[in-house]
């Protein structure tokens, strides 16, 4: 195995709703309408951020806590996308309806696939998720009735957020980040307890060691089942606002570039050892390709070369970088509150 | 309706798919390495190949205007010689990068790899353009031809002869040469190759080159038939990929078996249904690894950890 892995199973204790880490980032996020167009940035890059956060922390539960390295998930990014657009444009404009549309069709889009995948490991499951990947975005562009071609699904509306006492538009950028952001804060929350409940610690120690786990008495691939259908569950609600922020949903979201982006930008950020990891990793590629995009058409290639250099120094990126800089700190002080009393 | 010429054009594909395949495989099998960069290299043979042939440096130096007079069967012959060569300094390049990934888990130079190729894409985009191009042939390999019976691009029998040659030495020299045994020991025991007192360092680059090499060769044979764009790489990566894994990682002739099933069920499904006919091999692949888990003829390999 790797050193480099998610914190070792803590002992027992009382896991909390709410961590200071989700405060600061609810916090960033809830201000950036206020800053994000005095830095030069727009209303809409934190729209696409916030929707790529909901499909990078589902992505991790199979990534960096399952040890499962998918790299088909634009798949079911692209059916919650269609499954939303479809509802919209043919059942019924309702934003509830389409959401769980997307988020069901996700879930079982990677029920399916996860029922031939789950009992592999290592590179053949990563081979087979590739090859069921581009059987959707193969089937996405030739089903010219349903899914609209190579064009996709154009001129989805968005429909407003209805709760019935109160209903807000969402057709405008900053409101419906509002939501998204909502989205997320609901999704963040859920998402960490559901990687410290005993779910979580069981698909921890499945990536330690499949075969101890199993021998421990697991029934190893109903978990890792379970953490496919879950990460393409949020696959598919991140699709969902996605064809809602497009207001369109095109098979481009489920080539093999895009879902190779997902894998980047959680590895870059840390998902291999940090809850956090794809969080900072897709920050870090949304404003990448906005500040070198600004500068250089090529700016692909510069995060390219970044992501060679993390994989080949640092492959527990940036969220293991600030772990040692926070651990070198901590010994710093130490260090000094020792000599400091050796010298009284 | 004949089905002859989707055989025909089944058996070229799946031949073409052999020469990829097999220096995808060689890298595998000795560095325990995916390298999704594999279909970078084959576009990068390609473009250099463009290059080489049809070069844009006319009035720069009598030099460049006396190789631009050269016939252009010449300047081909040179790019099949060259632009391998080429190809195999930039896989070697790359193969001192995943240095630091061995003795890791496979995932790190999968990745590792993945990042190349994206690399390599932005920088052909850079340097040729996002537009697709045109590889110019020599007349000789150029047109139609009567072959048992039916009108048949002469390319195509051009492609598919030189593919089962090249196979064909590749065979020759994993199995007749002593380099051959060395690969393949190290494959199978590299710790014990190092105890013979050989250098695996070397012999790692050197399998690397020549599986690079291998690949540009494939990216200048198979372009004119499937279209040459910055992006070739990874449509043609992922088939490599798909068959080594059909075939059972490891294994030449699983490799070369699987690589003419595939050409067979691409061509066929073309027959019946053109739009649907690159999805057979996905759908093939799906089918023999939910019954084989190591594909047609693998043993178990390093990949399953």
């Amino acid at each position: 195995m790797t050193t480099a892995s998610l914190a070792v199973v803590a002992p027992r204790r009382a896991v909390q709703w709410i961590t200071p880490p989700m405060l600061v980032l609810f916090a960033v996020m809830a201000s950036l309408p206020l800053w994000i167009t005095p830095v030069g940035l727009y209303d809409y890059l934190a729209v696409e951020v916030a929707i790529w956060m909901i499909y990078a922390l589902g992505f991790n539960l199979l990534f960096g806590y399952g040890g499962l390295h998918s790299f088909g998930h634009g798949a079911y990014f692209g059916v919650g996308a269609y499954a939303f657009g479809l509802v919209q444009l043919g059942l019924a404009e309702s934003l509830w309806l389409g959401l769980l549309a997307a988020l069901v069709a996700g879930a079982v889009a990677g029920a399916l696939v996860a029922l031939f995948v789950s009992h592999r490991r290592g590179i053949y499951f990563a081979l087979m998720t590739i090859a069921f990947g581009q059987v959707f975005w193969f089937v996405a562009i030739k089903w010219h009735g349903v899914t609209g071609g190579e064009d996709g699904l154009l001129n989805i509306p968005r429909p407003a957020a209805d709760f019935g006492f109160i209903s807000f538009d969402l057709a405008n950028n900053r409101s419906f980040y509002l939501f998204v952001l909502a989205v997320l804060v609901l999704v963040v929350v859920l998402m960490w307890r559901l990687v410290n409940s005993p779910f979580g610690r069981v698909l921890q120690a499945i990536r330690q060691n499949e075969l101890r786990a199993r021998f421990v008495g697991y029934e190893v691939w109903r978990f890792k089942w379970a953490a496919f259908v879950g990460s393409a569950l949020l696959a598919g609600l991140a699709g969902g606002l996605f064809a809602m922020a497009q207001e369109s949903a095109y098979p481009d979201v489920m080539s093999v570039h895009q879902s190779g982006l997902i894998v980047m930008m959680t590895l870059v950020g840390g998902g291999l050892v940090s809850f956090w990891g794809p969080v900072i990793g897709v920050a870090v590629y949304f404003v990448a390709r906005d500040l070198l995009g600004a500068f250089t058409e090529t700016w692909l290639l510069w995060y390219g070369l970044m992501f060679v250099v993390i994989v080949m120094f640092r492959p527990e990126g940036l969220a293991g970088v600030f772990h040692d800089l926070r651990g070198q700190f901590a010994a710093a002080t130490r260090h000094r509150g020792v000599s400091r009393s050796a010298a009284e | 309706m004949t089905l002859l010429p989707h055989i025909l054009n089944g058996l070229t594909l799946g031949l073409l798919f052999a020469l990829i395949a097999l220096g995808f495989m060689l890298i595998v099998s000795v560095m325990e390495v995916i390298n999704l960069a594999h279909g970078s290299l084959f576009a990068l043979g390609a473009y250099f190949a463009l290059w080489l042939i049809a070069p844009e440096l006319a009035g720069f130096t009598e030099v460049a205007d006396a190789y631009a007079g050269l016939p252009i069967a010449l300047r081909y012959g040179l790019a099949l010689v060259i632009a391998p060569l080429g190809v195999a300094a930039v896989g070697m390049g790359l193969e001192a990068c995943l240095r630091r990934t061995y003795g890791k888990a496979p995932l790190y130079g999968l990745l590792l790899t993945f990042g190349a190729a994206l690399v390599l894409e932005e920088v052909i985009r850079t340097v040729w353009g996002p537009t697709e191009q045109h590889l110019p042939l020599p007349d000789a390999i150029n047109g139609a031809t009567l072959f048992a019976g039916i009108i048949y691009s002469k390319y195509k029998l051009y492609a598919a002869g030189f593919a089962l040659v090249a196979v064909f030495c590749v065979w020759l020299f994993l199995e007749k040469t002593p380099y051959g045994a060395i690969v393949k020991a190290g494959a199978h025991d590299s710790e014990m190759v190092r105890a013979l007192g050989i250098d695996l360092g070397r012999l790692r680059m050197l399998v690397f080159g020549l599986g690079a090499a291998l690949a540009g060769l494939a990216g200048i044979v198979m372009v004119p038939i499937w279209g040459l764009r910055p992006h070739v790489g990874i449509d043609i990566v992922i088939p490599a990929f798909l068959i080594i894994v059909l075939g059972g990682v490891g294994s030449f002739w699983g490799a070369v078996v699987a690589s003419i099933l595939v050409g067979l069920a691409v061509g066929l499904t073309g027959a019946y249904a053109t739009e649907w006919s690159l999805i057979s091999m996905y759908l093939l692949l799906i089918l023999v690894l939910t019954f084989r888990a190591r594909g047609l003829f693998g043993r178990k390999s390093i990949l399953e950890n």
